[in-house]
C-alpha cells in the first residue's frame, strides 16, 4: 500500500523539479534571446518629447498646412500627409475643420503591427518611417485608425529637386514605389531648431508645436504658450481617445470660432 | 496480393485520357495568363489593382484567408480520425491531406503577391519583429506547411515501396518511388516505427491546425477597425475554416470519385459521415455568424454603425445576404434534406457535393466580406478623394491572379493524382493483411505540454527623480546706464509642491498605481499605463525674484518688470509684475518643465529710469532619461520575452516533434531497419 503513495510523491517531486528546471531554462533562454537594447536609430538626436496642439477655433480650412507639407516633402500627388477634414460630430452641431497630421501615438498601432520595424517609435516621440526597409505589406495602414498613412501604389511622380537629395528617413524622400509614407513631424527641421512645415505654414497660427518637457508650444506667429496651460485651460482633446493610442497631437475645441465655418464658407463661395 | 480495386486505383497512375491533357492545358493557360498579370503588376506596381489607400487590402488577402481556410480541414479531419482510430477514414485521409498541403502552397504566396516590395521579403527574417501578427503568420504557416507535408508524406512511404516494384510503371517513376520509400522493406519494426511516427504527428497537428487559423484571424483582430476589432475572431475563423475545408474535402472526393472512378473506395458512407460533419459545422458557423453580427447589430454602436449599415442595408447588403444564404443556409437545408429525410437518400452523394460546392463559394465571398467592407468604413472616412478609392473594384489583374491561384491549386492536385495514388493502399487493405502488431497510438511525447506558464521578465522603466532644489546662482546683471536688474530663482519647498499637486491627483491614484505596479511585476511590460512615467511628476514650482535698483544701488519701487522664458522655438511670456518698496518683483512659475532654461527679466524704463534687462539660467529639474513610452513591449524595436516566448515555445515544440517523428523515427530508424534486413 505504501508503494503507490511513495511513487506518487516521487512523481510530485520529479514534476516540481522539471517545472523548476524548465523555468530556469526558459529564463536563461529569454535572457540571451530577448536582449532589450534600444537600436541607435530609435534614439533621437535630442532628449525631447515633441507635441503638437491644433487650435480648431483658429483653423479656417485654407489647407496651407497641407500645401506647406507637400512642398517640404515633395509629397506625391493624391497624398496628403496633413489632411484637413470637415467633421460633423452630430447632425445638430455644425461642421468644423480638423487638420489631421500623423498623431505620433505613444501607443502606436502601426508600430505594433509592423513586421520588419520599418516604422518605429523614437525616444523623442516621433513615429518614424523607413522606406528602405518597408516591404509594403500595408498592415500599418490597416492598423492606423486615423488613416494617416499613404501607400505609393505606382511609381510616384518625381521632381528634379526631390531627386537631387539623397534619401533620408528624416524627410522621407525621394519617394519610392510600393512603400508606405506618412507625416513624421519634419525631424530635419527640428534638428535645425525650426518648426515643422505645417506649423510654420499655418498663417492663422492654429498649429502649435513644441517640446512637452520644455512645457512650451509655439506657432507660426511666434506665440509661445506653456503646453500644460493651453491644454488645461483650452480643454484639449485627442482624436479617438477611446482607442487608447495616446496621440501626441492635441486639439483645442472649435469654440467661439474666429473664421467662417465650413458651411458658411461654402455659402460665401456660392454667393461670390 | 493486389486486389481488383487496387489494380484499378493503380491504373489511374498510368492510364491518361485525352480529357486529362485538355484539362491540364486549360489550367496551364489560365496559370500563364495569371503569370502575365503578375508580371504586369510587378512592373507597374500595385497601382494596376483596384486597391487604394482607403481599401488597401483586397482580393489577394481574401484569397490568402480563403486558401488557408481550405487547408484547414484536410489534415485536421485526418488527424482526428487517425487519433480516434476511426476505421472508415482510411480511403479519405490522403486526398484530404493533399488538399491541405496544396492549399497552403497557394495561400502563403498570396501574401507575397500582395506585397508592394516582394523583393524585400527577406526583411521578414532579417528584421522580423515577433510583436507583429504578420510574423506570427510567417511562423505558424511555415510550421504548419512543414508539418502537413510530413504528415502527407509519412503514410505514403509503404505505398512508395510497393509502387517501386511494379513493372508496369516507367523506369524514372520507379526510381522516384524507390528514392521516396527511404529503404522501406515492410519489416515489423518499420511498421511499428511508422505507426508511432504517424500517431505523434496526428496528435500535434490538431493544436497546430487550430492555432494557424487563429493566428490568421489575429491579423484582423489585432487592429482597431470596426468589424475586425472582435475577440471572437479566432474561433470564428477556425470554425469557418473547418467548415470550408470540410466542404473542400467532400467536393474533391466527389470529383475524384467521378473522374478516377474510385467508387469502390469512396462509398456513400464517407459522404454521409462527412456530410454530417459538414452539417454540424454549417450550424456552428451559423451560430458564430449570429453571435458576431447580433452582438454588434444589437448595440449599433458608434463606428460599427456605419459599417453594419452598409453591410445589412447598404451597398454590401446584396452580397452579404446572398453569401449568408448560399454559403450557410442553403447548404445546411440541403444537407438536412439529403441526410435526414429517407426518401432523398439516393441523392446523398450529389446532394452533399452540391452543398459543399456552395459552401466553398460562400466561404470565398465571406472572406471578401470580412476584408473589404471593414477597410472601406474607416474612423475618418476619406474626403476629397476619388470615388474609386473608397469603393473597391478588383481589376483584371487581381481577377487573373485569383483565377491563376485556383488553377495552380487544381493543376497541382491533378498532377499529384497522376503521380501518386490518391487513396492510401496499405491503409485500405484488409486490416489482417497489414502486419501491424504494435499498439498504434503512441501517446505524444510527454513533458512538452507541461510548459504552460511563461516566466515574464520585468523591466520597470525608472524615472529620473525630481531634482533637488539648487541654491540659486545669481548672475551679475549687465550694466546699462541708470538701473540694474538682478534676478534670482529658488525652487519652492516640497510641502508647497505637494500642495500644488494634491489637487490634481485623485486620492485613489496611489492605490491604482500600487495595483498597476504589482500587476506589472507579474506581467512584465504588458500593462498599458495611461500615464507616462514622466507625467507623474508634479509641476515644479520656481520662484523668480527680480530686484530693480538704480545707479546708486537704491531700490526702484512700483515699476513693471516683465518675465519671460526662452524655449526651443520661442519665448514664453509671463507678463509683468510691479516692484515693491525694496525694488523686488516676484513671480512663481508652476509648470511641468524639465531642464535648464534662460529666464529673461526686462524693465522697459520710463522718464526717470532707463531700461534694463537680465538673464539667468534656471534649473527646472533633470530631464527624464530618453526612452520609449511605457506602452512597452509591443512597440519596442527588440523582441521581448513576454510576447516572443509563447510563439517561440509553441511553434518550437512543433519543430522538435517533427525532428523526432520524421527525423529520428523515419529518416534514422526506419532507414536503418531497412538496411539491416537487406545488407548490401
Amino acid at each position: 500500500m505504501t508503494l503507490p503513495r511513495r511513487s506518487f510523491f516521487q512523481f510530485l517531486a520529479r514534476g516540481t523539479g522539471a517545472v523548476v528546471a524548465s523555468w530556469a531554462a526558459v529564463k536563461g533562454i529569454s535572457a540571451t534571446m530577448f536582449r532589450e537594447v534600444l537600436p541607435a536609430r530609435s534614439v533621437a538626436p535630442t532628449n525631447q518629447k515633441w507635441v503638437m496642439v491644433i487650435d480648431l477655433a483658429k483653423c479656417d480650412g485654407c489647407r496651407d498646412c497641407t500645401r506647406a507639407c507637400g512642398t517640404m516633402h515633395f509629397v506625391p500627388p493624391m497624398q496628403e500627409w496633413v489632411k484637413v477634414f470637415e467633421v460633423l460630430d452630430n447632425p445638430a452641431a455644425g461642421r468644423y475643420f480638423l487638420p489631421r497630421p500623423c498623431m505620433q501615438c505613444d501607443n502606436p498601432p502601426c508600430v505594433r503591427g509592423c513586421p520588419v520595424g520599418a516604422t518605429f517609435k523614437r525616444t523623442d516621440g516621433i513615429v518614424m518611417m523607413d522606406q528602405e526597409r518597408c516591404i509594403g505589406c500595408r498592415n500599418c495602414i490597416a492598423q492606423c485608425p486615423y488613416s494617416a498613412r499613404s501607400f505609393n501604389w505606382g511609381e510616384p511622380q518625381h521632381t528634379a529637386a526631390e531627386l537631387s537629395m539623397p534619401y533620408s528617413m528624416e524627410y522621407n524622400y525621394p519617394h519610392r514605389k510600393g512603400v508606405v509614407e506618412k507625416c513624421i513631424f519634419c525631424p530635419h527641421m527640428l534638428r535645425a531648431g525650426k518648426l515643422p512645415a505645417c506649423a510654420q505654414g499655418c498663417k492663422m497660427g492654429a498649429i502649435y508645436f513644441g517640446d512637452e518637457l520644455e512645457d512650451a508650444v509655439t506657432n507660426s506667429k511666434g506665440e509661445t504658450i506653456p503646453f500644460t496651460k493651453i491644454a488645461k485651460r483650452g480643454a484639449a482633446f485627442r482624436l479617438l481617445e477611446e482607442l487608447g493610442t495616446e496621440p501626441r497631437v492635441y486639439y483645442l475645441p472649435p469654440a467661439s470660432r474666429k473664421y467662417p465655418t465650413p458651411d458658411e464658407k461654402k455659402a460665401l463661395e456660392m454667393h461670390s | 496480393m493486389i486486389s481488383k480495386r487496387e489494380e484499378h486505383l493503380l491504373s489511374t497512375l498510368t492510364e491518361t485520357s485525352g480529357r486529362f491533357y485538355r484539362w491540364i492545358a486549360l489550367l496551364l493557360a489560365i496559370v500563364l495568363w495569371g503569370l502575365y498579370a503578375y508580371v504586369h503588376q510587378l512592373r507597374h506596381g500595385l497601382v494596376v489593382t483596384g486597391m487604394r489607400d482607403e481599401v488597401s487590402w483586397g482580393l489577394y488577402i481574401t484569397n490568402f484567408v480563403f486558401f488557408i481556410g481550405i487547408s484547414h480541414a484536410g489534415t485536421l479531419i485526418s488527424a482526428i480520425l487517425r487519433v480516434t482510430h476511426t476505421e472508415w477514414r482510411r480511403p479519405i485521409t490522403r486526398l484530404a491531406e493533399a488538399i491541405t498541403v496544396f492549399a497552403l502552397c497557394i495561400g502563403g504566396p498570396m501574401v507575397i503577391i500582395d506585397l508592394g516590395r516582394p523583393e524585400r521579403m527577406l526583411n521578414l527574417f532579417r528584421y522580423g519583429r515577433i510583436q507583429s501578427p504578420i510574423l506570427w503568420d510567417v511562423l505558424s504557416v511555415s510550421t504548419y506547411l512543414t508539418g502537413c507535408i510530413l504528415y502527407l508524406y509519412i503514410p505514403m512511404i509503404p505505398d512508395f515501396a510497393m509502387l517501386a516494384e511494379r513493372s508496369s510503371l516507367g523506369a524514372w517513376r520507379r526510381r522516384l518511388y524507390k528514392k521516396l520509400s527511404l529503404g522501406w522493406t515492410g519489416s515489423p519494426q518499420q511498421w511499428t516505427l511508422l505507426e508511432r511516427s504517424i500517431s505523434v504527428m496526428a496528435v500535434v497537428i490538431i493544436p497546430l491546425a487550430i492555432s494557424v487559423h487563429t493566428v490568421v484571424s489575429w491579423i484582423f483582430a489585432m487592429t482597431l477597425r470596426p468589424g475586425w476589432n472582435s475577440s471572437i475572431f479566432g474561433p470564428y475563423f477556425v470554425v469557418g475554416a473547418i467548415y470550408s475545408g470540410a466542404a473542400a474535402v467532400i467536393f474533391s472526393m466527389y470529383v475524384l470519385r467521378r473522374v478516377l472512378r474510385l467508387q469502390d473506395y469512396l462509398q456513400p458512407v464517407h459522404f454521409r459521415n462527412l456530410g454530417l460533419l459538414l452539417l454540424s459545422f454549417a450550424l456552428l458557423y451559423l451560430y458564430f455568424n449570429i453571435n458576431e453580427y447580433l452582438t454588434m447589430g444589437y448595440k449599433f454602436e458608434g463606428i460599427e454603425k456605419e459599417y453594419l449599415t452598409r453591410l445589412f442595408f447598404g451597398d454590401y447588403a446584396p452580397m452579404f445576404w446572398t453569401v449568408q444564404a448560399v454559403g450557410v443556409f442553403i447548404p445546411a437545408l440541403l444537407l438536412m434534406a439529403v441526410l435526414g429525410l429517407g426518401r432523398h437518400q439516393s441523392f446523398t452523394i450529389p446532394g452533399v457535393a452540391l452543398a459543399s460546392f456552395l459552401a466553398i463559394v460562400g466561404a470565398w465571398a465571406k472572406r471578401y466580406l470580412i476584408v473589404v467592407p471593414t477597410l472601406s468604413s474607416p474612423f475618418l472616412p476619406g474626403q476629397r478623394i476619388p470615388w474609386e478609392w473608397t469603393h473597391y473594384r478588383p481589376t483584371w489583374v487581381e481577377w487573373s491572379v485569383t483565377a491563376a491561384a485556383v488553377a495552380v491549386f487544381l493543376l497541382i492536385y491533378a498532377l499529384f493524382s497522376k503521380l501518386f495514388p490518391m487513396v492510401s493502399i496499405w491503409e485500405t487493405r484488409d486490416p489482417d493483411a497489414v502486419p501491424v502488431e504494435a499498439e498504434a497510438a503512441a501517446p505524444a511525447p510527454r513533458g512538452w505540454g507541461a510548459i504552460s506558464s511563461i516566466p515574464i521578465i520585468l523591466i520597470t522603466l525608472t524615472l529620473a527623480g525630481a531634482s533637488l532644489a539648487h541654491a540659486g546662482e545669481t548672475r551679475k546683471p549687465r550694466k546699462p546706464a541708470p538701473t540694474a536688474l538682478s534676478l534670482e530663482w529658488q525652487a519652492l519647498p516640497a510641502d508647497k509642491l505637494a500642495a500644488a499637486s494634491a489637487e490634481e491627483e485623485p486620492p485613489d491614484a496611489i492605490t491604482a498605481g500600487r495595483v498597476q505596479h504589482s500587476l506589472s511585476q507579474l506581467f512584465g511590460q504588458l500593462h498599458f499605463g495611461s500615464k507616462n512615467a514622466e507625467e507623474q511628476k508634479p509641476p515644479s514650482a520656481i520662484a523668480l525674484k527680480a530686484t530693480l535698483k538704480d545707479e546708486r544701488g537704491a531700490p526702484v519701487a512700483m515699476q513693471p518688470v516683465s518675465f519671460s522664458l526662452r524655449t526651443s522655438f520661442g519665448l514664453v511670456q509671463y507678463g509683468s509684475r510691479p516692484t515693491n518698496e525694496e525694488g523686488k518683483a516676484e513671480l512663481v512659475v508652476r509648470e511641468r518643465r524639465y531642464g535648464r532654461y534662460p529666464v529673461l527679466v526686462a524693465y522697459g524704463g520710463d522718464e526717470a529710469f532707463g531700461g534694463t534687462r537680465a538673464e539667468i539660467s534656471v534649473d527646472f529639474g533633470l530631464r527624464p532619461a530618453p526612452g520609449l513610452p511605457t506602452a512597452g513591449v509591443l512597440i519596442a524595436p527588440y523582441a521581448t520575452a513576454a510576447i516572443g516566448l509563447p510563439f517561440v515555445i509553441f511553434y518550437g515544440i512543433m519543430w522538435v516533434v517533427y525532428l523526432y517523428a520524421f527525423g529520428y523515427l523515419i529518416l534514422w530508424r526506419v532507414r536503418r531497419a531497412g538496411r539491416e534486413k537487406h545488407p548490401n
